[in-house]
């Protein structure tokens, strides 16, 4: 078991791809640590020494911002946008595509899933 | 892809001098402006301008963290008040 950044367990697994387990650590971060510490990326989880555990989370705390301070700043700044009143903030309100995308159709992953039209009659033959 | 640093903040030049009198006469009148295109500069903040959306000018207080924004974006050109027989969306 091994605990890195607060809460991540992800044992028996290569290094790299357990160290995404971590919220903010995706596939370029995980690499770029293993190869900091020059830890071979064949390398599992649980064949890590105490050290190389202790080296791994010194860095991450050091260098990466991670879990809940990175969801914090995240938060913030869509907290900016929104007091700001400009048109990201609008859509981030109204929970609507904020990048110009087509709404017509799709952008279903901010709208959320479809609901069909409340009060609407049904077309009776 | 960002605009490149050199260039710097693009704003339309007529914008400048218009702040600038604002600013000299001291009165908290609204400046009226067409320019949503223009980056709000650090020197606009505290004036009020009139952004203009096509119909009607809106009133933007310019504050600090609005640096770096443009006007337009402050100044809503669509009005959406909801679908009919949608019971939840308020008219405006």
């Amino acid at each position: 078991m091994a605990r890195i950044a607060g809460v991540n367990i992800p044992t028996n697994k290569r290094v790299p791809i357990s160290l995404r387990y971590i919220y903010g650590i995706g596939p370029k971060n995980a690499v770029e640590i293993c190869d900091k510490l020059s830890i071979p990326h064949e390398r599992r989880v649980n064949q890590l020494t105490d050290d190389e555990v202790l080296r791994i989370r010194e860095l991450i705390d050091r260098d990466y911002r991670v879990e809940g301070d990175l969801r914090r700043e995240v938060a913030m700044n869509i907290k900016r946008l929104m007091d700001m009143a400009c048109y990201r903030g609008l859509r981030h309100r109204k929970g609507l595509p904020v990048r110009g995308q087509r709404t017509h159709t799709n952008a279903r992953t901010r709208k959320g899933k479809a609901v069909p039209i409340a009060g609407k009659k049904k077309v009776t033959k | 892809m960002p605009r490149s640093v050199w260039k710097g903040p693009f704003v339309d030049g007529y914008l400048l001098n218009k702040a600038e009198v604002a600013r000299a006469s001291s009165r908290n009148d609204i400046i009226k402006i067409w320019t949503r295109r223009s980056t709000i500069l650090p020197q606009f903040v505290g004036l009020t301008f009139g952004v203009y959306n096509g119909k009607k000018f809106i009133p933007v207080q310019v504050s600090e963290n609005m640096v770096g924004h443009k006007f337009g974006e402050f100044s809503p050109t669509r009005t959406f008040t909801g679908h009919s027989g949608d019971k939840k969306a308020k008219r405006g």
